[in-house]
């Protein structure tokens, strides 16, 4: 809200009555908890705004700049055009496509047989879709959360993706940021339902047209029923210029499975926040992350998972690389309800400095309220092992080769625990071609 | 309260005040609540210089105008403290101070030994120079002469600001600044004593100083205030003790300690603290908000903080280094239990500003009962800090489904060259290792005691002699009850 003060605990932002009264007629008019769900978020962010530096889960990312732009609702931006996919995005083998630009389905640039699992959101608002009213804002509520609080505020474009037990479900999504002479902002929301026992992929890679402001605010919700699997690998590649405030929050019944990964290789400014609920027993959660930065990149994964019930287990292993300027940050949080008994929580993340000037800050945290569990952490930053690159020098490697390989192995290490073979090749070739153009040529040491 | 009530008790108060009876032992006592008054009171009491006086009113003056509210973050939760609800000055009362333990009140000298404390057994057998602080003010400072002849200045800080002004004024609130937080700046306003120590150049200090602190008079805030100055090239190893009788009101303890370390110099901080904890129920028991802070100032200089928490209420504690210095190194050393309806929240922050600083953190925590242990703890290395290391190892270990353990660490690096490892495992008390105990005629007791003491041994071996023995003990009595 414009009229919000700054102070260290919320900043103003451009998102006021301005940036609604411009957005024109919303999705779901005959549906009153349609403007129910917007009207929670909007009033959240009018009581606390945009998180400032004294939010303690926003320590470590300031929305100083983003607040300082202002963006239009990209829905009413008149001068984008997007007649392709950028070839930044791999095609991926068995992964049908559904593009969205800014937040809104692209019917005509999505591949046909993709088009049968989605529904836009726009259209299961205004019908008012039951099964999507059931998750929609239950599993990323607005509170506690300022990335949910702006997207709820604006909810009308996104997608809504079902699957039920039978054949599994692939999906490659790819949402394009395009502003066009003024900077715009957008709020894509997806609802993502895995009935019991079924089985979905998803590959979301995040992109934008290039020299462009625009700030991506997209909201997922995944319900993951009984038994059911659901893998969310996300390729976050924004242009240099682009503001990114990302939340996939994600719900497991019984025996339910969540496999995340997080590359994060491009984006001005960048907080991407992972929540996990466990609601039922034996529920498993692997989220792994590589991101590599540089120039004045700022990048903040943030974790946060509730082990509410007893004998699940989640695991996470973050690595990332900085150069340049850039500032790296990792939040991750893990907390154990009193009674979760046989948990099982893991974390691990590790940061290499590849130049003098980045930042990386780290704070893992275990709440633990039950005794018989297992939980560890573990953190640590530094820069290129001089023995392991003494070692590649005198066999001969050139120093930047050197390099290469060892930043390569730091972080290809991670990507390979990526399960599905297709993903896990598009992603190393993605954090190859990175390295080559910033460790390599970039004579980044 | 029902007004009545409240008046009775007003009155009962008065008459206390007015008799200046509370204990047995004749107290010289300032009236309850705090003000500009009281903190002159507190100062003129204690003859203090001008300047010392303007100190402690800037600083109340802040605190008054709640510059710095009470944090929040911590994991801890106890009513709002009513500030105007406590006593500020408590003395015993004395003539002239004493010269020998002769002088000083028996009645006092009976306090300590039922607190097992023999104070003359210590000062003949284990050469422990004892700077006894009964409430607030310095009764007995013994081993003093011995240690004058060296050069080395161990005393009172009132003693220390007549006699030492100029050591007190350069480093008085030169580690832990007037508004750092609002108990330190609090303690600033109202501290009434606490220990001073210098080390001159060169000297390795032949002894242990120990200081113990009791608290005894009834809703008497403790304000201590310590601060140890090793100069180039010296060594101290500096002891502080805790016990207090058992209370029912909670007592505020806002203690604030500054180390010094000059060039090459070292200094050994060791607390064991076991403060009165509330009974089982939680009622009662000591707030304990203390800012303990050490500045490595000089190059190679070394500061190694040991904690043994085992009391208090609450504890919000969280001994620093400031490794100003290339080549400085800070060290912490944490075992804290809590049992019942304790909550301790406590870590330590390492600031790396130096080249080649390296800082190391064991921290093992234990809670049982109902009581809830947070470690907090900062890394932080600044992009001056070339080559920098740190290693971070926290352990918790949980008795009982009831208790809760968190491990909050922050990490902060902007020094390409530096290397920062931390590690955090929380874990049960292992079944086997207790039944095996157990399968050898141990209590379960004994076999807590045993296990838990296995568990702290890389912080309790870092611990003095005379220390190390008590503590070890005292991790025992601390778990009483928690299984079975």
């Amino acid at each position: 809200m414009a009229s919000v003060l700054s102070s260290s605990r919320s900043t103003a932002h451009p998102f006021g009555e301005r940036y609604a009264g411009r957005m024109g007629p919303l999705p779901g008019a005959s549906q009153p908890w349609v403007d129910g769900l917007r009207q929670a978020g909007r009033a959240a962010l009018t009581s606390s705004g945009l998180p400032g530096p004294k939010v303690e889960a926003w320590r470590y990312t300031s929305l100083a700049e983003l607040a300082k732009v202002a963006f239009i609702p990209a829905a009413t931006a008149d001068d984008v055009e997007v007649a392709s996919v950028p070839s930044r995005v791999p095609r991926l083998d068995g992964f049908p496509r559904l593009v969205l630009v800014n937040g809104v389905l692209r019917r005509d640039l999505s591949d046909v047989a993709a088009n049968a699992f989605a529904v836009p959101l726009r259209d299961a608002l205004n019908g008012g879709d039951p099964a999507v009213r059931a998750v929609l804002g239950k599993i990323a509520p607005v509170s506690g959360s300022p990335i949910s609080a702006l997207n709820t505020s604006f909810l009308s474009e996104g997608l809504v993706v079902s699957a039920q037990s039978g054949a599994p479900v692939r999906l490659q999504i790819v949402t394009i940021g395009a502003a066009g002479a003024e900077p715009a902002a957008f709020h894509p929301r997806i609802v993502l339902t895995a009935s019991d026992g079924a089985d979905v992929t998803v590959a979301v890679h995040h992109v934008g047209l290039p020299g462009q402001s625009y700030l991506s605010n997209p909201v997922t919700e995944i319900s993951i029923g009984r038994g059911a699997t659901v893998r969310n690998f996300v390729d976050l590649a924004e242009d240099g210029d682009a503001f990114h405030l990302g939340l996939t929050a994600v719900n497991l019944a019984a025996n339910g499975s969540y496999e995340d990964f997080r590359l994060a290789l491009g984006g001005g400014l960048i907080r991407q926040d992972v929540t996990a609920i466990f609601s039922g027993d034996g529920g498993r959660v692997t989220l792994n992350g590589a991101y590599a930065l540089a120039k004045t990149e700022h990048h903040e994964l943030a974790t946060t998972f509730f082990h509410d019930v007893p004998n699940c287990n989640s695991e996470q292993i973050v690595r990332g690389v900085a150069a340049g300027r850039s500032r790296a940050v990792f939040q991750g949080r893990i907390r154990v309800a009193p009674n979760a008994q046989k948990t099982d929580a893991r974390q691990n993340h590790k940061a290499l400095f590849l130049d003098a000037g980045p930042k990386i800050d780290c704070k893992p945290e275990l709440e633990i309220f039950a005794d018989d569990v297992q939980c560890a952490h573990g953190a640590a930053t530094g820069e290129i092992d001089h023995d392991q690159l003494f070692y590649l020098l005198s066999r001969g490697i050139d120093p930047d080769t050197a390099r290469a390989l060892l930043v390569a192995g730091f972080l290809v290490d991670v990507v390979s625990r990526l399960s599905i073979d297709v993903v896990r090749e598009a992603f190393a070739g993605a954090v190859s071609a990175w390295l080559k153009t910033r460790v390599v040529s970039g004579g980044v040491p | 309260m029902a007004a009545t009530e409240k008046t009775a008790e007003a009155v009962r108060e008065v008459e206390k005040y007015k008799y200046g009876f509370v204990t047995e032992i004749e107290s010289d006592r300032a009236p309850k609540g705090l003000s500009e008054d009281i903190v002159r009171f507190i100062s003129d009491k204690k003859n203090e210089p001008s300047w010392l006086l303007d100190w402690r009113l800037k600083a109340y003056r802040r605190w008054e105008m709640d510059r710095d509210p009470e944090p929040t973050w911590a994991k801890l939760s106890y009513p709002k403290i009513d500030f105007q609800d406590a006593y500020y000055y408590a003395a015993p009362k004395l003539g002239a101070g004493p010269k020998s333990l002769d002088e000083v009140d028996p009645k006092l000298l009976e306090t300590y030994k039922k607190l097992g404390i023999p104070l003359k057994e210590q000062q003949v057998l284990a050469g422990v120079a004892v700077d006894a602080v009964f409430d607030s003010v310095s009764v007995a400072t013994t081993y003093k002469t011995k240690l004058r002849e060296l050069g080395v200045i161990f005393c009172s800080i009132s003693e220390a600001v007549r006699e030492h002004p100029d050591l007190v004024r350069k480093y008085l609130g030169s580690v832990v600044p007037i508004g750092d937080n609002v108990y330190a700046t609090l303690n600033c306003a109202v501290f009434t004593d606490g220990s001073f120590v210098y080390v001159p150049k060169g000297l390795r200090c032949p002894m242990e100083l120990s200081t113990y602190f009791r608290i005894n008079e009834k809703k008497t805030g403790q304000f201590e205030r310590t601060l140890i100055i090793a100069d180039e090239g010296a060594y101290v190893s500096y002891l502080e003790g805790c016990t207090a009788p058992q209370r029912d009101e909670n007592q505020l303890h806002a203690a604030v300690v500054e180390l010094v370390a000059l060039d090459d110099a070292e200094i050994k901080y060791s607390t064991v603290q076991n403060w009165y904890p509330g009974d089982e129920t939680g009622k009662g028991g000591i707030y304990n908000f203390v800012t303990k802070r050490g500045a490595c100032r000089g190059r190679n200089s070394k500061i190694m903080w040991t904690q043994v928490e085992t009391g208090s209420a609450i504890t919000w504690k969280y001994p620093s280094c400031i490794l100003q210095g290339d080549n400085s190194v800070g060290e912490f050393y944490s075992v804290a239990i809590t049992n019942n309806a304790q909550q301790a929240d406590t870590g330590t922050k390492m600031i790396h500003i130096g080249r080649n600083t390296r800082s190391k953190i064991i921290s093992k925590g234990i809670s049982a009962g109902r009581s809830s242990n947070t470690y907090r703890g900062l890394v932080r290395i600044q992009g001056k800090a070339d080559r920098a290391r740190n290693y971070t190892q926290c352990d918790s270990l949980l008795i009982g489904s009831t208790s809760a353990a968190h491990t909050v660490p922050y990490i902060e690096s902007q020094n390409s060259t530096a290397m920062t490892e931390h590690e955090a495992t929380t874990s049960k008390i292992s079944e086997d290792q207790l039944f095996y105990c157990l399968a050898r005629g141990m209590t379960e007791e004994e076999a807590v005691s045993l296990i838990v003491n296995g568990f702290c041994k890389e912080v309790l071996q870092t611990l003095p002699m005379e220390f190390a023995v008590e503590a070890q003990k005292l991790v025992g009595i601390s778990l009483e009850g928690s299984v079975g």
